[in-house]
């Protein structure tokens, strides 16, 4: 009913979607699994309209389409779930699910709040939501504000005459095990009115619920498998398009850390509203792993080691100097780099040159008087090009317009130049292709092995698993276990996942 | 793409062909004492101009500049018999110190630039009105001479102001392109998180970029007064229009980070053809702002970078 037909599309310096043929059935539930930066999100975009595709075409029933908005998607029977939830909180849940369609309750100008009350429950009780509708949206749990983005796509049904397609992204991140069963009970039972369009990091889930799975990896289908012959193993072996072995994540070449005196030690640190009473610490050589879903306070803790964040109680100390000024200036002094996941926001200048972007740091150390010393600059820059085998023409060379990898590896470079000893690295690999993955893999090792000590919040499991000596689980802000994970002795992800969730 | 390539070469092409065109409508403009006459007398401009640049560098505006420059014409001709050319130095004070103070309010209270700059544009212009006793002021003429006679001399064909124009773009570009400073400010307007990100002082660049523009502000001030032989609180009125124009069309978008100060010059010199234009088309003094309004607007679309405002203008 509703297809892709070889959609190709790029940004500068990715080939995001290459010819992705892509089908869904009436009332068929699909399922879209990818490693994050496999394109999954871009195929979505294309999908309900936010982006339109270079090549290739869309179709629903046979007839072409070309979507410029979501809302000419959506009057096509196109709906998006989205997974940062696009609900606005100050406002009544009725307003929300009609927002932008207010026109069918206006009479002489005048909403009739009680129509639209009214309408509001038929929604709800599609998602079998009791909920009063003029309630405000900032009071409903996570849970049952995605059942009401649910209900809000659902008005598509009355409004258009076409087939509906819904679009579920990553649904269950956060949601508890019972409502992500009734959550699928729910789609199950919907799948008579609309098809659905699952997208999940979550292989089991999606195994679960799907009756075809779409396996993407590095912007192309690799495989389509039908729901019910599906293996879990399988599907992971293609999406990562070989086997997730020792090899990849370089465990060979991980060495015992040195147990002196620590780097960091945190000693029952609070930030209000983000973590409380952590406690660890981080040695020469040592990768240190904070675990835990998203918003579970870990990337608050890289924050505060870095700066950006003030404790409200608790000692950090770094170096055995307890640290009383937390800016990111003081941060940078004390000799620690931050490898932020925005990397194109924190990470990089766009629009500044490649030796620019690596002395931002150090410019005290390439300048005298204030006047920075050019070529010292990028005499520095051609050698770290060099040996961290960064692909560009030329240090003069805008970072905008390097690939991810390589920007990463620039801002890995501004840090290593300026001769950090504490790296923290927040999503390091996000975003990117699995040539760039290893190469990052790599530095992590070279790094331990010149005794810098590594904090890192990985992109997956497996990937914190295979890269760290110490494994701390986080939950809601709070410690739950460590685990130690010296080569041939690793926790397997699900005996994390136990203390995540 | 190819749009992309060209565009940081509008500026000029823009200058060049706007030479070409009002010098075929009228030859007479091309002839070289008049033109030197006419880049004299948009010194003060630039240097106002100049000062903007670096406030808009970094993503944010000046707006007090006109009233800085107002304060100064009065700061000058008040303080001129007392202080000689020592006067030169207070003025170029009184502008930095307005300028830091308009940066202080922007980083520390969280104040945007546009505001900031208004509000303490207004405290200049009192602070005008207070000095002058809401008088127009005159320099004594010997004093002026004493002082700055030398400014409306020239070396070798070269006017005096126009040296010190020339010596300020210089400092200005080297400030710009060979300093930790510049290089900051490059890193503030292009990427403000990843400066932070980096440990760089991103307030103190930024304080210390509004105080620059202060400063250019007071320099052109400094020069309106002595020009004119006295000081009020309206005598650089009319200013601050073109002197955002200027730093516009040169290709500094309000967005900041690219363009620069020998941009700006070139937006002088865009600003200065047109206005020479204008009074070939007998388009009078009233209606001059109204067509670079309308030139400001369009060097704003042209310029700004849609990608950096995420879709969101208020």
């Amino acid at each position: 009913m509703f297809a892709l037909n070889k959609v190709d599309k790029r940004f500068p310096g990715v080939h995001a979607l290459k010819a992705v043929d892509f089908e869904v059935g009436q009332g068929e539930i699909v399922g879209l699994v990818g490693e994050n930066g496999a394109g999954k999100s871009t195929l979505m975009k294309i999908i309900y309209g936010a982006y339109q595709p270079d090549g290739g075409t869309i179709t629903i029933n046979g007839a072409t389409m070309r979507f410029q908005t979501p809302r000419q998607a959506m009057n096509h029977g196109i709906g998006m779930v989205f997974q940062e939830q696009s609900l606005i909180t100050n406002l009544t849940v009725m307003e929300n699910i009609f927002l932008g369609f207010e026109r069918q309750f206006v009479r002489f100008g005048i909403v009739d709040w009680k129509a639209m009350a009214k309408a509001a429950c038929h929604q709800l009780a599609k998602v079998r939501l009791d909920i009063d509708p003029a309630t405000v949206t900032s009071r409903l749990s996570f849970a049952q504000r995605q059942l009401v983005e649910l209900a809000k796509v659902l008005t598509l049904e009355e409004r258009i005459d076409d087939d509906l397609v819904i679009l579920l992204d990553e649904p269950t991140s956060v949601l508890a095990k019972e409502e992500v069963e009734l959550l699928f009970r729910l789609v199950r039972d919907l799948a008579r009115r609309a098809s659905f369009i699952f997208v999940s990091h979550r292989i089991d889930e999606v195994l679960e619920l799907s009756d075809r799975i779409y396996v993407m990896k590095d912007g192309a289908v690799v495989d389509v498998v039908a729901g019910d012959e599906a293996d879990v193993d399988d599907i992971q072996h293609k999406m990562v398009g070989r086997d997730i072995d020792k090899e990849y994540y370089r465990e060979q070449k991980q060495a015992p850390y040195v147990g002196e005196e620590p780097l960091i030690r945190f000693e029952d640190v609070c930030v209000d509203g983000h973590y409380r009473d952590i406690s660890f610490d981080l040695h020469r050589g040592e990768v240190l792993c904070l675990v835990g879903t998203e918003g579970s306070g870990r990337e608050a803790i890289l924050r505060t080691i870095f700066g950006l964040e003030t404790p409200t109680s608790g000692a950090v100390t770094i170096r055995g100097k307890r640290v009383t000024r937390f800016t990111a200036m003081a941060g940078v002094a004390q000799g620690i780099g931050y490898v932020p996941r925005e990397r194109k926001v924190e990470g990089i200048v766009n629009g500044m040159n490649v030796h620019e972007n690596m002395t931002l740091s150090q410019l005290d150390r390439f300048s005298d008087l204030g006047v920075l010393r050019i070529a010292d600059e990028r005499e520095m820059a051609r050698d770290w090009v060099e040996r961290l085998a960064i692909k560009t023409p030329s240090v003069r060379k805008d970072c905008g317009g390097l690939s991810g990898g390589n920007q990463q590896k620039v801002v890995l470079a501004k840090w290593r130049s300026g001769g950090s000893d504490i790296i923290l690295l927040d999503h390091p690999t996000r975003g990117l292709d699995i040539g760039a993955k290893e190469d990052v893999y790599e530095m992590v090792r070279d790094m331990n092995g010149a005794g810098i000590g590594i904090v890192l919040v990985a992109d997956t499991l497996e990937e914190a698993i295979g890269l760290s000596h110490t494994i701390i689980v986080i939950k809601d802000g709070e410690f739950q276990k460590r685990f130690d994970g010296m080569p041939g002795a690793k926790p397997s992800p699900y005996d994390l996942v136990h203390h995540m969730i | 793409m190819t749009l992309e390539r060209i565009k940081p070469h509008f500026p000029w092409m823009t200058l060049v062909a706007l030479v070409c065109v009002v010098g075929a409508a009228n030859p007479a403009f091309l002839d070289p004492p008049g033109l030197l006459s006419l880049t004299t007398d948009i010194v003060p401009l630039f240097i106002m101009a100049l000062g903007m640049t670096f406030a808009i560098y970094i993503g944010g505006i000046d707006l007090s500049a006109q009233q800085v420059a107002n304060m100064v014409t009065v700061v000058a001709t008040v303080y001129l018999s007392r202080f000689g050319l020592g006067v030169a130095a207070i003025c170029v004070l009184a502008g930095f110190l307005v300028g830091a103070a308009s940066g202080f309010v922007t980083t520390r209270l969280y104040v945007p630039s546009f505001v900031s700059t208004l509000a303490m544009g207004f405290v200049a212009l009192s602070a005008a009105k207070f000095l002058s006793g809401q008088r127009a002021l005159s320099m004594d003429v010997t004093e002026r001479n004493a002082s700055f006679g030398w400014m409306f001399d020239s070396t070798v064909g070269v006017p005096h102001q126009l040296a010190i124009a020339i010596t300020l773009l210089a400092a200005a570009w080297f400030l710009q392109t060979r300093t930790r400073f510049g290089r900051a400010l490059k890193a503030v307007g292009s990427g403000e998180l990843a400066a932070v990100a980096s440990g760089l002082n991103v307030n103190r660049v930024k304080i210390l970029a509004f105080a620059i523009s202060g400063a250019f502000a007071g320099i052109a001030g400094l020069l309106f007064s002595v020009k004119l032989s006295g000081g009020d609180a309206h005598l650089a009125n009319g200013f601050l229009l073109l002197a955002i124009v200027a730093v516009l069309v040169g290709g500094t978008p309000l967005t900041g980070g690219v363009g620069g100060v020998i941009n700006t010059a070139i937006g002088t010199l865009i600003v200065m053809v047109i206005r020479a234009a204008m009074i070939y088309l007998e388009i009078g003094a009233t209606q001059q702002q109204m067509v670079f309004g309308i030139v400001l607007i369009v060097a704003i679309a042209l310029t700004i970078d849609r990608s950096k405002l995420s879709g969101v203008v208020k």
